[in-house]
C-alpha cells in the first residue's frame, strides 16, 4: 500500500514533530518538512504531496501567501491551514488563497487525520484509507488473539473481499460495529475446526466430549475478545471515534449465505493447524 | 432480568409507522413470545447489533416468499421472482430504516444508543444465537405476510 505523502510547513520544530507523531500510526507519512516558505515551494515541486499543513506565521512570509504561491504551482494542491489563531477574516482570506480546510492549534490529531482523509479521498481512494487505518487494526487483534487463545501463531492475510456473499457451512458470529465507521464483522470457521478450536481453549484433549453449544460458546467469546481488540486498537489511535461493539449474534447451520449490501469488505485469512480461520470486516459508506 | 417489555414497543412502533410510508398495507401486531437463547430462521434473517444504553441485537425474520413480498413492495410493485441481490439489498434497508426509527423511539425514552450495520443471512435451519437467556419475538402481519421480530436487548 502507497503511503500518502504530506508534507509539513512549520518553523517550529515541535510542531513538525508533533504533526509527525499524530501521523505515525496512519497512512500518511511526511515526505518534507519547510521552514520556510522559501523552502516549501521548492520542496512541493519536487515531492508533490498529496496534502500539505500550512503555520500560519513563518519568517519570510505568512501562510496565506505561501499557500497562494503553492497553488500557483499546483493548482489542485490540497492544504490545511494550522493557526493559533482562527477568525472569520482569517478563513476567508486563506478560502481565497484556495485552502481547504482550517485547524487551530493545538490541533486534535484526530481532527488532523479526519481532515486529511476527507481531502485525499480521491487520490488515495476510500478502501485504501479504510484498509490502512481500520481493516489492519483487525489483522493484528486475530493474529494476536489467536495466539493468546489458543496458541496459534502465523501470518493473517488481509484482502479487499468483492464477493456479494459469505459462505459458511459452520459457525459465523456476527458482531456489529457502531460509532465511526458504523460496520460489522464476521468470525467464522468450519464445524470442525470450531470444534478443535474449542477443546484448545478449554483445555481439553479432545473435542469429542464437547455438546455443541461448548464447541459455539467458545468461539463466539473468543469472537468477541478479537473483535473488541481490533475496536480498541483502532480507537487508540483515533481517541474520540469511539467505536463499539455490539453483543454477538452467533450462526450456526449448513450453507448459510451472509450479504451486507452496500458494505466495503475485507476478508482476513489465517490458515493454522486446525484449519482455516477467516474473519471479514465489513464498513458502511457514506458518513 | 435479560427482557424487558417496554423496551419491544419501540420495535413495534418502528414497524407501524415506516411500513405505510413505504406503500405496505397496515401492520399488525399478531403473537407475542418469549423465547430462549437461538432464534429459528425462518429463511432469511436481518440481523442488527445495539450499542450504548441499550445492548444487544434485534432480527428480522421471515420466510423467503415474505422477503420477496416486501422487495416486491418496497421497490413500487417490481415482481420479484428470485431473492437476488436487489431485493436483498431492499430487505436490508427495510431493516436498516426499522432499525432507525427504533432507535429514535429508544431515544425519545431517554435511551441512547448507536446501531450497527445490517447483516442479512440466508439458509436452511439455521439458528441465531442472540441471547445468553431470555428474549422476545414479536411476529407483525404485513398483509397476511408475517415479518418475526426477535428483540434481544437489555439497558446497560
Amino acid at each position: 500500500m502507497e503511503k500518502v505523502k504530506v508534507m509539513v510547513v512549520d518553523d517550529s520544530k515541535v510542531s513538525r514533530a508533533m504533526i509527525e507523531g499524530h501521523l505515525k500510526k496512519t497512512n500518511f507519512e511526511v515526505c518534507a518538512s519547510a521552514k520556510t516558505a522559501a523552502e516549501a515551494l521548492s520542496m512541493y515541486a519536487e515531492h508533490r504531496p498529496s496534502v500539505v499543513t500550512m503555520d500560519m506565521n513563518l519568517p519570510d512570509a505568512d501562510g496565506i501567501e505561501c499557500s497562494r504561491k503553492i497553488r500557483l504551482i499546483d493548482q489542485d494542491a490540497k492544504i490545511i491551514m494550522i493557526s493559533a489563531m482562527k477568525d472569520a477574516s482569517l478563513v476567508s482570506a486563506g478560502r481565497e488563497a484556495g485552502i481547504s480546510a482550517f485547524l487551530q492549534k493545538p490541533i486534535n490529531p484526530n481532527d488532523l487525520i479526519d481532515t486529511m482523509m476527507i481531502l485525499c479521498q480521491n487520490k488515495v481512494g476510500r478502501v485504501a484509507v479504510l484498509r490502512e487505518s481500520y481493516a489492519k487494526a483487525f489483522v493484528r487483534a486475530l493474529q494476536q488473539g489467536l495466539t493468546s487463545l489458543v496458541g496459534i501463531t502465523g501470518e493473517a492475510d488481509l484482502e479487499l473481499d468483492e464477493r456479494r456473499f459469505l459462505d459458511v457451512s459452520g459457525i459465523a458470529v456476527i458482531i456489529g460495529l457502531t460509532g465511526f465507521p458504523v460496520g460489522r464483522a464476521i468470525v467464522y470457521m468450519s464445524e470442525e475446526t470450531m470444534r478443535k478450536f474449542s477443546a484448545i481453549m478449554l483445555g481439553e484433549d479432545s473435542a469429542e466430549g464437547l455438546t455443541e453449544d461448548d464447541a459455539s460458546d467458545s468461539v463466539e467469546e473468543a469472537a468477541n475478545i478479537i473483535v473488541g481488540r481490533g475496536v480498541s486498537n483502532i480507537n487508540d489511535v483515533f481517541k474520540d471515534k469511539e467505536m463499539r461493539i455490539t453483543p454477538p449474534g452467533t450462526i450456526c447451520g449448513t450453507n448459510i449465505r451472509i450479504a451486507s449490501p452496500k458494505l466495503t469488505t475485507f476478508k482476513i485469512t489465517a490458515e493454522t493447524r486446525i484449519g482455516t480461520i477467516c474473519m471479514n470486516i465489513g464498513f458502511a459508506e457514506g458518513e | 432480568m435479560a427482557m424487558d417489555a417496554k423496551l419491544v414497543n419501540p420495535f413495534i412502533d418502528a414497524v407501524t409507522t415506516v411500513l405505510p410510508q413505504m406503500g405496505f398495507p397496515e401492520p399488525k401486531r399478531a403473537k407475542l413470545y418469549v423465547r430462549e437463547k437461538n432464534a429459528v430462521s425462518l429463511g432469511v434473517s436481518v440481523i442488527v447489533g445495539f450499542t450504548k444504553q441499550i445492548r444487544g441485537n434485534v432480527v428480522y425474520n421471515m420466510t423467503e416468499d415474505t422477503a420477496k413480498f416486501i422487495a416486491s413492495t418496497m421497490m413500487m410493485g417490481m415482481p420479484v421472482a428470485e431473492f437476488d441481490a436487489m431485493a436483498q439489498s431492499a430487505i436490508s434497508e427495510m431493516s436498516n430504516m426499522l432499525t432507525a426509527n427504533a432507535a429514535t423511539n429508544l431515544t425519545a425514552m431517554g435511551l441512547e444508543v448507536d446501531i450497527s450495520t445490517p447483516s442479512l443471512t440466508v439458509g436452511k435451519n439455521f439458528q441465531v444465537k442472540i441471547s445468553e437467556s431470555q428474549y422476545l419475538t414479536v411476529e407483525m402481519d404485513v398483509g397476511g405476510n408475517i415479518v418475526e421480530l426477535d428483540i434481544a436487548v437489555e439497558p446497560q
